[in-house]
């Protein structure tokens, strides 16, 4: 598979159907692997392909830097590629902008990534043109592919409360977990606008809530559970709890899950006159 | 126990068009109620950012009620339909975070409901007041040094 | 750098001071409060004395902010406002605490009144403190007006606004104006005759200097806002040349494609494929039919241009006109736009047709089960009957017809909940009108109830009952079904209890008025409200009944609900004076509460990221897209930008942006910052 993708890869510089191939290529220590941005046919054998690939490369389609190496041929799994689709709806990419190189999966991280154990897009749902054996997409009931927040929606309210502060507590406001995710593409972002100042955005626990809900919230119906923001945080807050959760509560409430259906409304962009509203009074 | 009883601070998000004429509809009608709210007029409950609503907890707020249009009577065609959308997703972030879904309520009150909105802030005030101040949220504020020049520049310190 | 702000306290009679310590709330917005520069208590500030005392202190103060504290803002907000401009203060630095209807008359307890005061005028000092001047938006007014539909409403309206001077649009789908109207036979309740007092207002019509009448056309795209609308029209290929055609009859009358249901006779007569809907049709000019025309179908069968077909060219062959022939096979549908300020839709509605859901009625398969529009057509002297009552099967001149209320109406499981309000009567013209010309038939009618609230109209139901021997039957019916020649019809006497079976030669069903088709699209496409039955939505039910929930855009006649052509007409009438005020001006002046992207400078521009979840969410299309472009002409960025003139203030894009690059003058995100955090709760 590997050499697959490096024929692709060479294919595609060659032919200058792409000025560069965004992928991984091998870290420091066999467990580790980083992205590669692959401008000259020549270097393809700096790309690999293993279960260690578990960061999500269309981060970097966001970046200054990375842009300018003009367009991009991106390697993407089937998770990653949900981000494709939510960037082309959101207007930050144009399809014909980038060329997706997916690749099938089945898992990755030792052990396993979280986002694995429910995965329903082996193979991506989008894509240019596709490595790997392509794997037939599951069906996974909703209540499993939540199953990780059943316990703690289970808690009570004190205990909800009591183990969110502890967590945010943590938080250093570093801001790695909006770095990372690709889809935290604002220009300026609402705690950097000072004029007002909503979100406190030093290190003082003040602010800490409301940067975590609001990050949190401002991917409402966007997050494509990458958990990326989870992977990077310094303090370790399970970040994607807050994301996961808000995925339940869009796919419940507006039948939608970001990054599936490219015809798909954005939800937090859209209504429809039956949305519940068993809480209004 | 009695002499410091605790007195729920609301702030109430309300759109021009419907909650805050029916509002001003129960004045008219002296129609009297709790307080303990405080109003902010904005013009469409659509125009609400939930950032709104995590201020007014950091500012000190115990409860917090947004009203706006019945479904289908938005002023502005649609603006209460995208805002129940957001707090269809708010709400439940927030419960998740281990806040009393009763400290942030919704309502429809046109402005003919003079009678509703009494009533309504009345069970506002009440379950809160049954919840007990928000002392979690507030206690945030007080610790550690105040580094935050905004915070300062609306004079006081509450 | 602080505004330098003064708080008006006002007693409001004792309206506020009985429950509130006025003074004590006029102190208190001084202490602490640096920015506040002076203070001050009236009995009524609303009153000449208070509004000078308002005036004299912003000069003498040098006041550049104010905070009254007194009723509703909804009460006096303008006129505060006004006051302030006479200073040369602008008015969005004046900002209303609502102590009246929301403190002192709802919170009896002094004390607790008070403290609330002190901290609903902090509120609004902080608010006022980050106020900003605003102008008025200033928009230009294009004198000419659309209307849509060429109906009894269209017709009138239009006729109404070129009376007063102003040029108007008028595009009418169908090939010929008349709409409705133009089918009926007589009209309730006078029994006058419908073309006899149509057709001359669709001649006027047509003869107006002021009016631009496109017929075959529909609308394609409206753009543009209050006062300046651009409008895309589809003038759909007519394959005759309006200006060479003399409306000669020659070529329909050589058309050899004879069998072509008439829409116009609602499927009772036949036109041909070359045609005109009716003889006195506006412009009585005709339209090919590709759908029926044999060389059009023979034309996309070889998949050649109609012009190489040679099957039949008939009709070209007879046009007398001459070098160039006034039929063209080959024209093509053109797109046109015209400018006008202010738009009418008067679209009309469509008669529930589609009998065959009542299945109990025969399921639209019985040929002398017709409905009330095609009862129209047989009844009149310009029908496919000449007037004479046949039935479709065989021609039989029928003796006993059965009507039968509220088909479609009245009836949520099958049709529509609400009432279509024209049947009661027209159905009692039918009565009469059969009676007339069929001396010794019978008429029978089943019904609900009669609602025959109208000038005239119950004097009218009345008459056909007692004078012209109608029978009427208080109850539904079961089932329809043959028997020979003749229809059986099983029904409900509720009056008397008893089981009605009528042997009847035909059945006149009282059809629903529903909306068009296409009425969802087409309100999509103008931004107006439509209800659940896809009528259009005015914008108050009571007091702005003609207006549509968009600025400019006016309602007349059935597209906004069932109504009869009086009130259609009154309806279009007061349309038509909305639009005459509205052109009457130069410019129209608008509350600047709109919203706006931000613009920085290079290298950022605009925090905007180009999103545009505003655009999705905006209700009136006033989000627009914005190139940055380099000296080169290449796209830095493509970012949002507020047409002004479209948005209405409601803020949904502010609270919809995530970077909060886009904020609401006049609640922008200082002002309701400031208001948030200067809550104290003494």
């Amino acid at each position: 598979m590997i050499e697959e993708l490096r024929k692709k890869a060479e294919e595609l510089l060659r032919s200058d159907t792409v000025k560069v191939v965004f992928g991984y290529g091998e870290g420091s220590t066999p467990e580790r692997t980083r992205p590669v941005f692959i401008t000259k046919p020549e270097d393809v054998n700096k790309l690999t392909w293993n279960k260690y690939c578990v960061y999500n490369l269309t981060t970097y389609l966001k970046r200054q830097e990375t842009r300018k190496l003009g367009k991009p041929a991106i390697i993407v799994k089937g998770c990653d590629a949900k981000t494709i689709i939510v960037l082309l709806k959101e207007c930050q990419i144009k399809r014909e902008d980038v060329y997706v190189l997916g690749v099938t999966c089945d898992g990755v991280g030792e052990p396993l990534a979280t986002k694995c154990k429910a995965c329903d897009v082996n193979t991506p749902r989008i894509y240019d043109d596709l490595v790997g054996e392509k794997i037939e997409n599951k069906e996974i009931p909703f209540d499993e592919r939540y199953a990780e927040l059943d316990e703690y929606e289970k808690l009570s309210e004190k205990e909800k409360w009591d183990f969110w502060q502890k967590q945010f507590a943590k938080c250093i406001k570093c801001y790695a977990c909006s770095s990372i995710c690709p889809l935290c593409f604002c220009d300026r972002c609402i705690v950097d606008k000072n004029q007002p100042q909503w979100i406190d955005p030093s290190a003082h626990p003040r602010g800490n809530l409301s940067w975590n809900v609001t990050r949190a919230y401002h991917l409402a119906g966007r997050c494509i559970n990458c958990e990326e923001c989870q992977r990077v945080c310094p303090v370790d807050i399970p970040l994607n709890l807050l994301n996961k959760k808000l995925a339940k509560e869009t796919e419940k409430n507006f039948k939608y899950r970001s990054g599936y259906n490219i015809d798909d409304e954005l939800a937090m962009s859209t209504y429809k006159e039956e949305d519940n509203q068993d809480f209004f009074k | 126990m009695s002499e410091t009883k605790f007195e729920p601070k609301i702030i109430a998000f309300l759109c021009n068009w419907c909650t805050y004429a029916g509002a001003d509809l129960a004045g008219t009608g002296r129609k009297e109620y709790q307080a303990n709210v405080r109003i902010i007029k904005l013009p469409c409950t659509g125009g609400i950012d939930p950032l709104f609503l995590i201020k007014a907890f950091e500012r000190g707020a115990d409860g917090i009620l947004v009203s706006g249009c019945h479904p289908g009577d938005c002023h502005y065609n649609s603006g209460n339909y995208h805002a129940r959308r957001r707090w269809n997703v708010f709400r439940p972030l927030l419960e998740f975070c281990g806040i009393n879904p009763e400290r942030i309520q919704f309502s429809w009150i046109s402005a003919a409901e003079g009678g509703k909105w009494v009533e309504t802030i009345n069970g506002v005030v009440d379950a809160v007041r049954a919840l007990g101040p928000f002392e979690g949220y507030q206690k945030l504020n007080t610790m550690g040094p105040d580094i935050s020049g905004e915070a300062a520049t609306s004079g006081e310190t509450g | 750098m602080g505004k330098k702000i003064g708080v008006f306290v006002c007693h409001c009679g004792t309206n506020i001071s009985a429950t509130v310590d006025v003074e004590k709330v006029a102190e208190e917005a001084k202490k602490n409060n640096p920015g506040v520069a002076y203070t001050t208590t009236y009995k009524y500030m609303c009153s000449d004395p208070g509004q000078k005392l308002l005036r004299d202190k912003i000069k003498e103060e040098g006041l550049d902010g104010v905070v009254v504290a007194a009723c509703s803002p909804k009460m006096h907000e303008h006129t505060f406002r006004n006051a302030a401009v006479k200073t040369g203060l602008n008015p969005y630095h004046v900002e209303i605490s609502n102590l009246r209807e929301q403190c002192s008359w709802v919170h009896p307890d002094k004390p607790t009144g008070t403290e609330k005061s002190i901290d609903l005028v902090r509120m609004m000092t902080e608010k006022t403190r980050k106020d900003r001047s605003l102008t008025p938006i200033k928009v230009p007014v294009t004198k000419r007006a659309l209307v849509i539909g060429g109906g009894i409403a269209g017709i009138q309206a239009a006729l109404d606004i070129a009376d007063g001077g102003h040029e108007v649009i008028m595009v009418e789908r169908e090939a010929s104006i008349g709409g409705h109207m133009a089918q009926l036979s007589e009209t309730f309740p006078t029994l006058d005759c419908s073309q006899c007092i149509m057709t001359p207002k669709m001649v006027e019509l047509a003869q107006h200097d002021n009016i631009k009448l496109y017929t075959w056309s529909e609308i394609e795209a409206v753009d543009g806002y209050i006062g300046n609308f651009d409008v895309k029209i589809r003038k759909k290929a007519r394959s005759v040349d309006l200006d060479l055609c003399t409306g000669c009859s020659s070529c329909w009358q050589v058309c050899p494609c004879k069998k072509i249901k008439s829409e116009f006779d609602m499927g009772l007569g036949n036109r041909t494929a070359i045609y005109i809907p009716f003889p006195q049709a506006i412009p009585s000019k005709p339209v090919i039919d590709r759908e029926n025309c044999i060389l059009f179908k023979d034309a996309r069968k070889k998949n050649i241009p109609p012009n190489d077909s040679k099957v039949c060219r008939k009709c070209i062959d007879a046009c007398p006109i001459a070098p160039v022939k006034a039929i063209d096979y080959s024209q093509e549908d053109e797109i046109v736009t015209e400018k006008v300020g202010a738009i009418i839709v008067a679209t009309g509605f469509k008669e529930l047709d589609d009998t065959s859901m009542y299945g109990e009625y025969g399921g639209g398969k019985y040929k002398d089960v017709i409905t009330g529009l095609q009862f129209e057509r047989l009844a009149s002297a310009s029908g496919p009957t000449e007037g004479k009552i046949e039935r479709p099967s065989d021609g039989k001149e029928p003796e006993i017809v059965v009507f039968i209320q509220c088909v479609g109406s009245r009836d949520p499981a099958k049709g529509c909940s609400y009432c279509s309000k024209t049947c009661c009567m027209y159905t009692a013209k039918h009565t009469m009108l059969y009676k007339h010309k069929v001396h010794d038939g019978h008429a029978f009618v089943f019904y609900i109830d009669i609602r025959c609230a109208g000038k005239d109209y119950e004097e009218f139901s009345q008459r056909a009952i007692e004078e012209e021997g109608a029978t009427y039957l208080r109850g539904r019916v079961s089932r329809i079904y043959k028997k020979g020649d003749k229809l059986v019809v099983l029904g409900a006497d509720t009056l008397t209890g008893s089981v009605v079976e009528i042997e009847a030669d035909m059945v006149v069903l009282a059809s629903a008025m529903k909306a068009q088709d296409d009425a969802e699209k087409f309100a999509q496409k103008l931004s107006i409200q439509y209800n659940k039955d896809k009528f259009f939505s005015e914008m108050h039910p009571k007091l702005k009944p003609v207006e549509s929930s968009s600025a400019a855009i006016l309602l007349a006649g059935t597209c906004q609900g069932p109504k009869d052509i009086p009130e259609t007409v009154a309806q279009a009438g007061a349309a038509a004076s909305k639009v005459l005020a509205l052109l009457s001006a130069d410019e129209l002046e608008r509350e600047p509460v709109v919203a706006k992207v931000d613009r920085l400078p290079p290298p950022v521009f605009s925090t905007c990221i180009g999103c545009f979840y505003c655009q999705r969410v905006c209700p009136y299309g006033a989000i627009e897209e914005e190139d940055i472009k380099a000296r080169d002409g290449s796209v830095i960025k493509t970012v949002a930008r507020v047409n002004e003139g479209l948005c209405q203030g409601c803020g949904l894009c502010a609270a919809t942006c995530r970077s909060k690059s886009v904020e609401l003058a006049g609640f922008n995100d200082e002002q309701v910052y400031a208001e948030i955090n200067s809550v104290e709760f003494n």
